[in-house]
């Protein structure tokens, strides 16, 4: 019978071409000539494996001589991530009305704000770090700044975004009452994202802590030049106790933020 | 008399308002002394921020150098690509582990997700700098080092969409009698597909902009040349290497918000047929 | 041989709730059977129980003689096809990739990682969605398809298995009468030509009238009605749907007298 039926089976439509393979493939071949281009050769860590482990279990006898320095230097960099954030809130407070495409008053400013918090977007926080040490001096001041001004271009760019979701109809009631500009944004934007805004904060501050223990490589204080200090001098139990210490208040933060985030939904 | 009120019920500004910002007030003054917050030195400091950026605009840049800046710049972005490529490997079979509704036994599950936290909790500087020191300098730590934190996110975030995925397809795919890989290769993976790729893609954005400053801890990239550039205060280089940083980030930027917007948006009409 | 034994099969779920309370039956190839019953009777329990979807807490459930266990559960769903009201087919993956889905039990892992079937797979599938004429649509996305489209998908995909068991848990709950009658009747074909057991949860004793072979109806987890759909008469109809707890309406009221 199904054989019967085998013969007048209506024909299938033309099969469209299934690209996958064919990227896949580009891909992969990508890849291979970025690792013949590195000189990478994973076989070294094949058979260094036991180097490697070696190397690892020097990290295994943490040293907490120093810990008082060190949590204070953790202080530092929380206190750095802190001052970054609200920095960064209020730049971007000031400047997303003007990225939300709905909102802004031209195209032009629109663009423009736009443009800007793309390039604090796209300068890291090391490098703009960098430069405000060597013109402002060391210390944890041009590290708060630059993780500000660098932060300052997500959560401008959130909160826009944010804006631009918020229903059309809000905004369109403000403006049949001859709200102004601010009035707006300060009626019908704000309070329709205020969860938002604040999950986005509380993520940029977590962020901003953990991104903060590196700037003490380029000399903008904090936790990160203990570090680069031991590992340089191969103290590898002191850098075990630095690295446990940053692990330790960076877990319990993330936790703290989570909760705090689960709470607001 | 003009008697102002808030329209609250006492008429004073909202609780969770007012004691936030009460808060977050406290916290800054009493934080102010560890970040050495002086307004006197900010304002003073900020003249030579700007003489410093200034000069950088007051200088040919060095055209000479352009090869040289082009080929680290191809370097950076191939480390983020390759560490991209590593991770998302990695972090498939993971996620599928740490997702409540795909793990085969929820304890596994807990421990794949706390490791993944644990990969991500430290910046990539951290582990470029562990690394280094463990295989000697080059791209190779610093890919190691970038492919470590993005293990890190996209494990927890590949379990994050597995979980919301609606049940009934699933149950429609078990029902007849498909086994344990079967399912998840045709009825989890697809539906979480969309979330995959913008995770990926966010990672990917992330790892670029990370891969710049890799080299200021000698793990590879341009940041090595960016480090010598402020250190020794070569402007002529300076510019190049800033202008070329900020189009390679805008560019991948926009690329990856270009296929998010078609995978979530234009998705269904494209791979329809 | 009946196709599907149950013998005092019972299930409690986890939160205490009794579903099904000693139900024993006997399904034969080439019936239409409808089971019929209020919400919460246990119908969708039942046919969950039929494909091992669900464990019994008690008695056992045999297909075609062999009694599903944990162990030869992917074998048995071989033999048991299913469509369910909300369709439940994947969205994003295309029409013929769903109907293949039918095919994954008797594949190993190894090649459906990599989504590849075999030729035979693909004649299969082709020929399960021809007959529920769907061929011309077998590379859209499913999601594209309308719901009566959908549902002729999930039967193609029940049919690419070749069954001998086809569970329907209302079918054509989503769907308008024009759609439902298509499925049904599309069901009915399917159950006379290959002499497949279809056994199909539906609300609408017109439905059953109309299509049914057998009529089962399920009451508090319990058969209270087996026999043919000529006897379902209006008087027995009213026993099936029968409530035995108030309606909640009636107790407010008393409440709220109570305080008057
Ligand atoms: N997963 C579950 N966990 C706990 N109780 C359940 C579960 N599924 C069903 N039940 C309960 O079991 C009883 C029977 O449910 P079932 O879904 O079989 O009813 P049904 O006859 O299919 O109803 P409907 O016509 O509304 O689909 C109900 O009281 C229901 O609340
Ligand atoms: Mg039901």
């Amino acid at each position: 019978m199904a054989t019967e039926r085998l013969v007048n089976l209506p024909a299938l439509p033309p099969k469209p071409r299934n690209l996958i393979p064919l990227w896949a493939s580009l891909l992969l071949g990508l890849c291979w000539l970025v690792v013949w281009h590195l000189d990478i050769s994973f076989q070294t860590l094949l058979w260094g494996w036991q180097d490697i482990l070696e190397y690892f279990s020097r990290y295994t006898s943490p040293d907490f001589r120093d810990a008082p320095k060190y949590l204070w230097l953790m202080l530092e960099t929380m206190a750095m991530g802190l001052w970054g954030t609200v920095l960064a809130f209020i730049i971007a407070f000031l400047l997303a009305p003007y990225a939300a495409r709905n909102l802004s008053p031209n195209p032009w400013v629109y663009n423009l704000t736009r443009e800007l918090l793309n390039f604090m977007r796209a300068m890291p926080d090391i490098l703009l770090a960098l430069i405000l040490v060597s013109s402002m001096g060391l210390g944890p001041l041009p590290g708060a700044l630059a993780l500000g001004i660098h932060t300052a271009g997500f959560l401008g760019k959130f909160f826009a975004e944010s804006l631009e979701r918020v229903e059309h109809g809000r905004y369109e009631a403000l403006d049949a009452v001859g709200a102004g500009f601010s009035q707006k944004i300060l009626y019908a934007g704000w309070p329709s994202i205020l969860r938002e805004m604040t999950g986005y904060t509380l993520y940029i501050l977590d962020r901003n802590i953990r991104t903060g223990a590196v700037l003490g490589l380029v000399g903008a204080g904090g936790i990160g030049i203990a570090l680069y200090d031991t590992l340089r001098m191969f103290n590898y139990n002191q850098a075990a106790a630095l690295l446990i210490i940053m692990l330790g208040t960076i877990i319990v933060l993330d936790r703290l933020s989570g909760l705090i985030r689960s709470k607001l939904h | 008399m003009l008697n102002l009120r808030w329209p609250t019920p006492d008429g004073r500004p909202p609780k969770a308002l007012w004691v936030t910002a009460l808060g977050v007030l406290l916290l800054l003054l009493v934080s102010a002394p560890l970040v050495e917050f002086n307004l006197w030195t900010l304002v003073t400091k900020a003249d030579d921020t700007v003489l410093f950026v200034g000069r950088m605009f007051h200088q040919q840049p060095e055209w000479e150098y352009i090869p040289q800046f082009a080929l680290k710049m191809l370097e950076t972005l191939e480390i983020a690509l390759l560490a991209t490529v590593l991770a998302t490997l990695i972090s498939l079979p993971l996620g599928f582990l740490a997702a409540r509704n795909a793990t085969p036994y929820p304890w596994v599950g807990q421990i794949v997700r706390d490791v993944a936290a644990f990969l991500r909790a430290l910046p990539e500087l951290v582990w470029a700098l562990v690394f280094v020191s463990a295989i000697g300098l080059g791209p190779f730590p610093g890919v190691l080092a970038i492919t470590v934190v993005s293990v890190g996110f996209m494990a927890r975030f590949f379990a994050d969409a597995l979980e919301v995925i609606p049940a009934g397809p699933v149950e429609g795919v078990a029902a007849h009698g498909a086994g344990w890989l079967q399912v998840r290769s045709f009825a989890m993976f697809p539906q979480a597909l969309p979330d995959f790729i913008g995770t990926l893609l966010y990672v990917l954005d992330h790892n670029v902009r990370a891969a710049t400053v890799l080299g200021i801890v000698g793990a590879g990239g341009i940041g090595f040349d960016l480090v010598n550039a402020i250190r020794y205060f070569e402007f002529e280089r300076l510019i190049i290497i800033i202008l070329g940083i900020y189009l390679a980030v805008t560019l991948i930027d926009r690329f990856s918000s270009y296929v998010r917007g078609q995978v979530i948006h234009g998705g269904v009409q494209r791979h329809g047929n | 041989m009946a196709i599907i034994s149950t013998s005092h099969l019972s299930k409690r779920y986890a939160n205490g709730t009794a579903a099904l309370n000693g139900v024993s039956l006997a399904l034969e190839a080439g019936q239409f059977t409808v089971i019929l019953g209020p919400s919460g009777s246990g119908k969708s329990t039942l046919l969950r129980l039929f494909n091992g979807l669900e464990t019994p807490t008690e008695g056992s459930v045999s297909i075609n003689g062999t009694v599903l266990q944990r162990r030869n559960l992917r074998h048995v769903r071989r033999e048991v096809g299913m469509v369910f009201q909300h369709f439940n087919l994947v969205g994003r993956l295309n029409v013929m990739t769903n109907v293949l889905i039918g095919r994954l039990a008797y594949r190993s892992w190894l090649g459906s990682m990599l989504h590849l079937f075999r030729e035979e797979d693909f004649r299969i599938a082709h020929e399960a969605l021809a007959r529920v004429g769907l061929a011309e649509k077998a590379w859209v996305r499913a999601d594209q398809l309308s719901g009566g489209q959908q549902q002729r998908v999930g039967i193609a995909r029940a049919l690419a298995q070749r069954p001998r068991v086809i569970l329907a848990d209302e079918p054509v709950a989503s769907l308008d009468p024009v759609t439902s009658t298509e499925v049904l009747g599309l069901l009915k074909q399917i159950c006379r030509e290959d002499g497949i057991a279809v056994v199909a949860n539906l609300h609408q004793p017109d439905y059953t009238h109309q299509y049914a072979d057998r009529v089962i109806g399920l009451n508090s987890g319990r058969v209270i009605f087996d026999d043919a759909p000529g006897q379902l008469t209006d008087n027995r109809l009213q026993t099936i749907y029968h409530r035995d707890s108030q309606p909640q309406e009636t107790r407010h009221a008393e409440l709220a007298l109570a305080h008057a």
